[in-house]
């Protein structure tokens, strides 16, 4: 047995004991009474010697008992524990996983529950001296409780935790949990006792299912990992895109991917619904997923391939709606069963082109022209700066879907969706600094949805203008040293930037250059794509402002709603989108909705239930630490019940005396 | 519990007890002369009295025949049985003589307690029995002790004799501490005349009562033992936590009163007052209890009558 609270039981015991038996000293002046003889009380009292102190505290029951009482009491001061795992951690960073898996349903609750009572248990456990954080991650990482000693602030953050729906980045927390210890250690040239101070312990709560485990390092500390959750069985959608046929934009085509994780074979229905009406239903089976190969990076990506199979739907569609895919199945996942694609109308875009070359032109003109309902519209770049306000802009916005320009670096460029083919916007922290040639294409990211199916394999360009560009910049094709096409995000404007000049490329006679024209068309004009209305849980949702709004309201999935003030913004931006599900912005009329937008799971690590065997951050085996371990048996309330009976007992003894 | 005398409904103490400097009030006195103090023994008295002595003398009464032997008084002989038998007998009559009746009073400190205090109660008993013996033409002897023996007042006869033995009892002090052995033993050595004894007093006495009653007994005597107890001591009005001072030896016993406490307190009473009677029936003594709370004319009328003392 250990007490936690050793010098708090001294000092009441110290207080308390010393103070009673004063009391019972103080107690020995008694009222003096003449009697015509001590015979027979001397006879009756046996203890007529009082004024040998301890003779009388010796057989005093009271005392006694009272003593016991105190005792008790600064014994449960004290907090007692029985197996108690002493250790010498002064600084402890608690990482709490609160990614989608850690909603998974488990025998007892929730694997979050079984989080939170192993790190309860972890945080009663500590001792006095010891500082601990809580820091959760998920998609983010956040402090929820800075260093402290009090543990039951601790245990009420850890209370306060909530699952949500993003996947798990480890990442932003180590690297939290170190440059919060740092602050510690890392005094410049100090030789204070902080400096001193032992490196702090990282203790993860986790079921180990961290997508990028692999990548990171621990620079400080140790990390032990305390593993969460037993379930396995899940079958989850990993994968939807809806397509509009490029020939019938009524025609929609939905591909789903779905997987099982679970160690044992599924037959489920997929459920399609269109606007809550359920259009097609279709049955798939799933062998078990194979059984995870011992490598060491196996929780950061799991290379085995669990049983899955892709779906198609087609469904004709020509107004604005919301696709459900939904798998009929009760499984430890919930999120990941279902997936919500809205989609927009087709409707023609208005295209501006800003050129003054014929070639140029003529490229272009045929790739627009491939989707249909486009109307293209053509200045020359002396035309667009000369151009009245009203001919280009509508209400402080664009009145093109897309603005295409030929070699024109111009800053005339109110809100909208702008492409550059060899030019560059004159905007703060843009700008071409000389030209790069004889250098390869490197990299393009073919996850991007304006790079996708873009093969840029056969695609030469024989120079281009090296960009600057701010670090918010999206890269989506590099060069050796400078980017070749790089995407810039501002609030309300979008601009595409490609370095080279069309026509020092052979792209624009490549298949590859219609299908990005294609992309450009579907993804880049606001609402024009629907990809851009799905999101992963965490991700910012932006959605264009109307004219004259001033307030968005924005109704989650779970029924609640947050207001946000607009004002003169151009576009709403909003953050809180951890949950699964869809989530609908309407602008200052109540009744109508002007936008939705799907937050769908999608994630493979996530939808891999089943806890992580081992885990391994970088190189390195995590130590997984049982949590039976460390179980400490608080002892206090057994003393408090000892102190309550007792007092009973001389409750009942003092009013036997007095009563005569 | 102590042994209780029995007590008339009727009696009052505030109506019945005279005040605290007078010891008898002449009404009782009065009723006191209708009594006679009683001995289960025969002693051999002193002068001529109504009691019947040990003696043989010449009263009207016939005691025994013996032979004669020269010397004899003539006029004693029995005539008749020497005629019959020729032998010469004498007639014996019995002797009246008086009775010695001696009061032996407690007056030490521990005496001087209760209400009314256990001392003027003890005095007014002597005082009436006195008076009882001396309208009775009985020797009335009286004696006082502490932790020794005062000085007495014997050889009182007759009625005028009370005076005196008022003026005793009142000028007797209350104070002292007990010790009744060193007291009894003077007593014995002093008093040889045998006859009543009467012993007033609470016995608690730290040396013990035992030797002095053994003393008492060795002269012979028709000894009552009367035991006096303020109803403070039968039932004590004590709580909370207490020095309790001897009044004699100022001895200090430091007390929680509890129930308990009390209770075993009460057994403790109860057992001493049993162990004094049983040790003076034991040896032929007479033990009368009383409490202080029992109205005084109703213990000398009614109690003492009973017990066999008074007739």
């Amino acid at each position: 047995m250990t007490f936690l609270s050793l010098p708090t039981l001294i000092l009441a015991a110290a207080l308390s004991i010393p103070a009673l038996l004063l009391l019972y000293f103080l107690k020995l002046r008694r009222q003096e009474r003449i009697i015509s003889s001590t015979l027979l009380w001397r006879r009756a009292v046996q203890d007529l010697q009082v004024n040998a102190p301890f003779q009388r505290l010796r057989r005093n029951l009271l005392l006694f008992l009272q003593l016991i009482v105190l005792c008790s009491a600064a014994f449960a001061l004290g907090e007692p524990v029985s197996r108690f795992f002493a250790r010498r951690d002064r600084t402890l960073v608690l990482l709490v996983d609160q990614s989608a898996s850690m909603k998974s349903r488990e025998a007892d609750g929730t694997r979050l529950d079984d989080v939170r009572r192993q790190a309860g248990t972890f945080v009663r456990n500590m001792a006095d001296s010891d500082r601990a954080m809580i820091i959760t991650f998920a998609g983010r990482a956040s402090v929820v409780c800075p260093f402290t000693s009090d543990r039951r602030q601790l245990l009420r953050q850890l209370d306060a935790i909530e699952a949500t729906d993003s996947p798990s980045r480890i990442g932003e927390a180590l690297q939290l949990a170190v440059a919060y210890s740092s602050k510690i250690v890392d005094v410049p040239g100090a030789t204070t006792p902080l400096a001193a101070a032992p490196t702090a312990n990282i203790e993860l709560f986790s079921d180990g299912r961290l997508a990028d485990a692999e990548e990171q390092v621990v620079q400080r500390g140790q990390l032990r990992f305390y593993p969460a959750g037993r379930a396995a069985d899940n079958v989850g959608i990993v994968a939807i895109d809806v397509r509009r046929n490029y020939e019938n934009p009524g025609q929609l085509s939905v591909f789903a991917r779905m997987e099982n994780f679970g160690p044992a074979a599924v037959t489920s229905d997929v459920e399609l619904k269109l606007d809550g009406r359920t259009l097609s239903v279709k049955e798939i089976t799933l062998d078990a997923a194979a059984p995870e190969k011992p490598a060491a990076t196996q929780a950061a990506q799991p290379t085995s391939t669990p049983a899955s199979q892709s779906l198609a739907f087609e469904l004709t569609h020509e107004a604005a709606g919301l696709i459900e895919l939904r798998i009929v199945r009760d499984d430890a996942l919930a999120a990941d069963n279902v997936a919500y694609v809205p989609i927009a109308p087709p409707r023609p875009l208005s295209v501006l082109g800003v050129s003054d070359r014929d070639p140029v032109r003529w490229f272009l003109e045929r790739a627009v022209r491939g989707v249909a309902g486009t109307s293209l519209t053509w200045m020359t770049p002396a035309e667009y700066e000369s151009a009245p306000e009203s001919k280009l802009t509508d209400g402080g916005r664009s009145k093109f879907d897309l603005v295409l320009l030929d070699r024109h670096d111009t800053a005339r460029l109110p809100s909208g969706n702008y492409v550059f083919f060899g030019g560059v916007p004159k905007i703060e922290g843009v700008s071409a600094s000389g030209e790069t040639d004889q250098e390869n294409v490197v990299y393009w990211d073919e996850t991007h949805p304006l790079m996708r199916y873009v093969l840029l394999d056969g695609v030469h360009i024989a120079k281009w203008r090296t960009l600057n560009l701010p670090r918010q910049s999206t890269r989506l094709v590099e060069g050796e040293t400078s980017p070749i096409v790089a995407l810039l995000a501002e609030p309300g404007r979008q601009s595409l930037l490609l370095a080279f000049d069309l026509l020092d490329s052979n792209f624009p006679i490549r298949l590859p250059f219609v299908v990005f024209m294609q992309n450009v068309l579907r993804t880049l004009p606001a609402g024009g794509g629907d990809l851009a209305r799905m999101l992963r849980p965490g991700e910012t949702l932006t959605c264009p402002v109307p004219r004259e709004a001033s307030e968005a309201t924005i109704l989650r999935p779970d029924g609640r709603s947050d207001r946000v003030r607009v004002g003169e913004q151009i576009v709403l931006t909003y953050g809180r989108t951890h949950e699964v599900g869809v989530y609908r912005v309407r602008f200052d009329d109540p009744q109508r909705f002007t936008a939705q937008y799907g937050v769908n799971l999608l994630d493979r690590v996530e939808s891999r239930v089943a806890p992580a065997e081992r885990l391994s951050i970088g190189s390195q085996e995590v130590a997984e630490v049982s949590g039976l371990e460390r179980i400490n048996q608080a002892l206090w309330p057994y003393a408090v019940g000892l102190c309550l009976l007792v007092l009973v007992v001389e409750w009942w003894i003092y009013n036997r005396r007095v009563m005569i | 519990m102590p042994p209780t005398p029995t007590r008339p409904p009727s009696s009052t103490p505030a109506a019945r007890e005279p005040a605290d400097d007078v010891l008898l009030d002449p009404q009782f006195m009065h009723r006191l002369e209708q009594l006679e103090i009683v001995s289960r023994k025969i002693f051999a008295g002193k002068t001529k009295g109504e009691r019947r002595s040990t003696r043989k003398g010449e009263s009207v009464e016939f005691a025994d025949y013996r032979n004669y032997v020269v010397g004899d008084d003539l006029r004693f002989l029995d005539w008749n049985i020497y005629a019959r038998l020729d032998q010469l007998f004498l007639r014996l009559f019995l002797e009246e003589e008086d009775l010695n009746v001696t009061v032996l009073i407690d007056v030490s400190r521990s005496m001087d307690y209760g209400r009314p205090s256990k001392a003027v109660y003890a005095k007014r008993i002597a005082a009436a029995v006195a008076y009882i013996g001396l309208v009775n033409y009985d020797r009335v002897n009286l004696y006082a002790f502490n932790d020794r023996l005062l000085a007495p007042l014997t050889g009182l006869r007759g009625r005028r004799m009370m005076q005196r033995v008022v003026k005793y009892l009142t000028d007797l002090p209350v104070e002292g501490a007990g010790d009744f052995s060193s007291a009894a033993r003077q007593f014995a050595i002093r008093h040889t005349q045998k006859g009543i004894v009467l012993i007033v007093s609470d016995f608690f006495d730290k040396r013990g009562f035992e030797e002095g009653l053994r003393y008492v007994l060795g002269r012979r005597v028709d000894a009552y033992v009367l035991q006096i107890l303020a109803p403070q001591e039968v039932d004590p009005d004590l709580t909370g936590d207490l020095k309790l001072v001897d009044c004699e030896d100022s001895e200090v016993a430091e007390v929680t009163i509890s129930r308990p406490l009390l209770n075993r307190y009460k057994a403790n009473l109860e057992a001493y007052c049993k162990f004094v009677r049983g040790f003076c029936v034991q040896r032929g003594m007479n033990y009368l209890f009383a409490t202080t709370q029992v109205p005084f004319d109703q213990l000398i009328v009614n109690y003492l009558r009973r017990r066999g003392l008074l007739r």
